[in-house]
């Protein structure tokens, strides 16, 4: 049954991918709806598929195919891999649903038949690293998913910003699959199969080595800082429904990844889990106070995502530290935390990602300075942004909440438990992790109240009309989830037959719902009932102008200037003058730019240092066949004496 | 749920609505006072709630939807929280209801709407409020919730019921921890009610003015609903120091000469907290912005010093 439903949903999957190909040069509608519609009967297959395993808790394990002895593309799915074809299967459904409607407003013609085409090959590879039973196909996979979401980011390549982000993307997840494929080399030289099994104890130092290429490869994908840098490049390159598989699925794939080997392959030191959990903080903290800044609606939402991606490690790195410490209640209650913020995090965060493609698309700007008024414009994205932004801010009782509340709650507890040193440790990450959700409200309160609220900034954004209907029911169905994951979030753990110590939501809600009505009624009854709609009090103007409201970077400027030790400025300031004494000015130019910390101090000295080695090694390559015969020479008499030496 | 629970949920929030304008007016009474000034009757808030609710909303034609539900939506949730704070009974929890860091949550979701209102007419002075209210909160929440960690280290358990039934029964830890809780959560309720040296209740110049601020746009019902919830949340602050330090008259079981007695007792201790807070407000001068970073290191200080009290004692 599991099989043929898997089976089922690789065919849909492939069809999905291969039919717009065949079609690449004809310019219909018909043939990206059918494309997009297979993705979407492959995702609701996926869903029963992912759910029935989920429930059942029994690993279903096959072989499709055989080509080698040692190697198989065999599948296995099992609980933790049903949760994550669960996040895909939703995410993919509603992205492809709201995409049959966005790939019509696209440029590009028939170009637009192989982005269909590509995005299935994109969903196809993420659901096959999920389920592959051993680590040669997860890598090939894994390398599947990392080309076609290359081909999805350079959609618009004509661009130069475009082409900029997408060698910046190609590069950054090229160097994941590299430790990533170091990481199961080193793996195959310890145990000698491919198989994802657990490691005897013995092989510890190698373990180590194995484990540190295997996590920052999945770091580098996650977006972990500092090798975050690739997401706010391509975030805001690639078309919204992209970004949100992207950001919703693809992050959650590097998080399936570090969860699976750290739980199936080794037995983790509590050093790792300091590691995880410090890499997660400093993500969270730094993405959101990088968000705060970003006024380019998608680039907040990609630091949004380090945030996120930061508070899942977070969860991920606490499990380990309670795993080594033997706490295991503790550590699954972190665990559960982590990922149940990834299955949150994706349905928020795509959500986020399509309304703002909504947005986008109505204003023909991504600058939320340009934005404003839109909530009498375009009312049901509107609603449907503040469901997004009320789940990704942690607010009651929506499923952001939900699952940092968890997170909170092992912090908490964990504390009465570990060494007084740890406890420190665990006490400072604990403040850190209360500032970003802190920051991360203000953050959305800032974006929702630039973008929707207030008058329109720009005329494109005055004259910007509600989007058509298949683009709200696909961000609806999400936004439904949000609501239904964080209000029945303890009946959902009961039913999968987790207890947690979750205060019952439900009844929150309930209770929420019962004082506003009781507040309402009450009001009915005793106050005045008048309402009339006139100019307010604004210090004496005759009307509001759009150009003295509170504009985002307004908002954001007591954060700016409070963590101005991390917002590090560059001042340049140059002059020329006419006469010798510098007298007579000619002409000069001042510039306050914000550093890219990472980019200059990191990755630009990492790129030069990189092809400063390359220029050295490409001397060898001089074009003169005399060399290469030489080299070949050479070559030959360094094996005779190796093989004499040796053999 | 039972027949205990639901009396809890009637009594404790009729008892907080009705108190939550005293203790108002009274730090205002004492700050006048200390000005040298008769200030107005002690039950000027509960007039001035009525004459609001008389009088005619106005809306600003740019605002949305937002404006229109922020009202209904701060009361609601801060009547929610203030059921996470039992007053003057404690009843068995159910449901988790008194989990330390919902209650937390519960008035950021007040706050998240209330500045999200301030923007909504596209007022300058509205944006301002908005702006400092959702930074000061970022900067203050480290602080609050490492005096939440405290506790709940201190009592050993999440829930403030039943934190305050071990105040109740088994008598407080010991007097330096209490010291140090005491001194942190009234920094807490003095930032989160905007106070003196935080901001400034009384004004309305751009200069100094945060909550009120982001109220400016609001009239009529709505305004008093405005007033009353920010009334409440301070009570249940207050609430939350007086009955974890000074728990004597809380109840645990349910009798009407018992809850009478504890209401008394409870306005007793509220009114004198309530003074404290006004002589504090009186002698202090309000800070200027941008040197509060540095008043909320020291309240993380005291807060992390409960903890390593706690831990290495």
């Amino acid at each position: 049954m599991i099989v043929e439903l898997f089976i089922l949903v690789i065919l849909f999957l492939l069809a999905g991918t291969i039919f717009p190909l065949l079609a690449a040069s004809l310019d219909r509608r018909s043939i990206r709806t059918i494309s997009l519609s297979s993705i979407i009967i492959a995702s609701v297959l996926l869903c029963g598929l992912s759910l029935l395993t989920l429930f059942s808790g029994e690993p279903v394990s096959f072989a499709l195919y055989q080509p080698l002895s040692q190697f198989s593309l065999s599948f296995v799915i099992d609980r933790l891999a049903s949760f994550f074809l669960l996040i895909i299967a939703v995410v993919s459904a509603c992205v492809a649903l709201y995409f049959t409607e966005y790939i019509e407003h696209m440029e590009g013609q028939s170009r637009r038949n192989l982005l269909c085409g590509s995005t299935s090959l994109f969903i196809l590879a993420m659901v096959l690293v999920v389920a592959s039973a051993n680590t040669l196909s997860f890598f090939l996979f894994w390398e599947l998913m990392a080309a076609s979401s290359f081909l999805l980011v350079t959609y618009e390549y004509t661009h130069d910003e475009t082409r900029k982000a997408g060698i910046f993307y190609f590069i950054m997840t090229q160097l994941s699959s590299l430790f990533v494929l170091l990481g199961i080399i080193v793996l195959y030289v310890l145990t000698g199969s491919l198989v994802i099994s657990p490691l005897s104890a013995a092989s510890a130092p190698l373990a180590t080595v194995a484990f540190l290429l295997l996590f920052v490869g999945f770091s580098i994908k996650a977006g972990i800082i500092p090798f975050h840098k690739w997401l706010p490049y391509a975030h805001p390159a690639s078309p919204s429904p992209i970004s949100a598989l992207m950001s919703g699925v693809m992050l959650k794939i590097a998080v399936y990844g570090l969860v699976r080997f750290l739980l199936d392959v080794f037995t983790p030191d509590l050093w790792w889990g300091l590691l995880i959990l410090a890499a997660g903080t400093a993500s969270a903290v730094l993405g959101i106070i990088y968000a705060l800044k970003e006024h380019d609606v998608k680039g907040m939402l990609a630091y949004s995502s380090i945030e996120n991606i930061g508070i899942i490690f977070m969860g991920i790195g606490l499990s380990v530290i309670f795993t080594a410490t033997s706490l295991p209640l503790l550590a699954t209650l972190s665990l559960l935390g982590a990922l149940f913020h990834s299955l949150n995090h994706a349905m928020f965060k795509s959500l986020l990602f399509l309304t703002a493609g909504s947005v986008v698309t109505a204003t023909h700007t991504r600058d939320i300075e340009h934005m404003g008024g839109l909530a009498h414009r375009m009312p049901v994205t509107s609603a449907l942004f503040f469901i997004g932004a009320v789940s990704i801010a942690a607010l009651p009782p929506l499923n952001g909440f939900a699952s940092e509340l968890l997170i909170f709650m092992s912090f908490f507890t964990s504390v009465a438990a570990v060494q007084p040193l740890f406890k420190v440790l665990l006490f400072i990450c604990l403040a850190l992790f209360a500032l970003t959700s802190a920051l991360s409200a203000a953050c959305f309160v800032k974006a929702f109240g630039s973008i929707f609220l207030a008058l329109p900034r720009s005329p494109e954004c005055a004259a910007a009309r509600e989007v058509p209907r298949a683009m709200l029911i696909g961000p609806g169905i999400l936004a439904a989830a949000c609501i239904f994951l964080g209000v029945c979030a303890i009946q959902i753990f009961a039913i999968v037959g987790f207890s947690v110590p979750l205060p019952d939501m439900l009844l929150v809600s309930l209770l929420l719902m019962g004082m506003a009505a009781l507040t309402y009624a009450l009001l009915y009854f005793t106050a005045s009932r008048e309402v009339r709609v006139s100019e307010t009090w604004g210090c004496g103007t005759l009307s509001q102008q759009a150009s003295a409201e509170y504009s985002g970077h307004g908002f954001s400027e007591p954060l700016d200037i409070i963590f101005s030790a991390i917002y590090r400025t560059r001042t340049t300031n140059e002059r020329t003058f006419f006469d010798q004494k510098n007298c007579i000015f000619e002409k000069g130019k001042g510039e306050i730019r914000l550093l890219k910390v990472f980019e200059e101090y990191l990755y630009n000295p990492l790129a030069q240092q990189s092809l400063y080695l390359a220029g050295r090694i490409s001397r060898f390559q001089n074009g003169c066949l005399d060399t290469y015969l030489l080299y070949v020479f050479i070559t030959v008499i360094a094996l005779i004496v190796f093989l004499g030496w040796f053999a | 749920m039972n027949l205990d629970f639901f009396l809890y949920l009637v009594i404790n929030t009729i008892v907080v609505i009705t108190v939550s304008p005293l203790f108002v007016s009274l730090i205002k009474k004492v700050k006048a006072w200390t000005q040298g000034r008769q200030g107005p009757s002690i039950f000027q808030t509960y007039f001035t709630l009525v004459k609001l609710l008389k009088k005619e909303v106005i809306y600003s034609p740019n605002s949305s939807r937002i404006m229109r539900v922020t009202p209904l939506v701060t009361m609601a949730s801060i009547l929610v929280a203030a059921l996470f704070v039992p007053l003057v009974f404690v009843p068995e929890t159910v449901g988790g209801i008194g989990n330390i860091i919902l209650f937390l949550y519960l008035l950021a979701l007040a706050r998240f709407f209330m500045a999200l209102a301030g923007l909504d007419a596209g007022s300058s002075f509205g944006g301002m409020g908005s702006s400092r209210e959702m930074s000061i909160s970022s900067i203050i929440e480290p602080t609050t919730i490492i005096v939440f960690a405290a506790l709940a280290f201190v009592f050993k358990t999440l829930n403030i019921f039943d934190m305050f039934a071990i105040s109740v029964s088994t008598g407080s830890p010991s007097p330096s921890t209490l010291i140090l809780i005491a001194i942190s959560l009234f920094i807490i309720i003095v930032v989160e009610t905007s106070r003196i040296p935080v901001d400034n209740p009384e004004t309305h110049l751009e200069l100094t003015m945060i909550h009120e601020g982001m109220i400016l746009e609001q009239s009529g019902r709505n305004l008093a609903l405005m007033e009353l919830s920010a009334a409440v949340k301070m009570t249940v602050l207050m609430a939350l120091l007086i009955n974890l330090i000074v728990p004597f008259g809380l109840i645990s079981a349910l009798t009407l000469a018992g809850i009478l007695i504890a209401v008394f007792l409870f306005v007793v201790k509220g009114s004198i907290l309530a003074g404290i807070i006004g002589l504090f407000e009186s002698s202090m001068a309000k800070k200027r912005f941008f040197q509060l970073p540095s008043l909320f290191a020291m309240a993380f200080f005291f807060s992390t010093l409960i903890i390593i009290i706690e831990v290495f004692s």
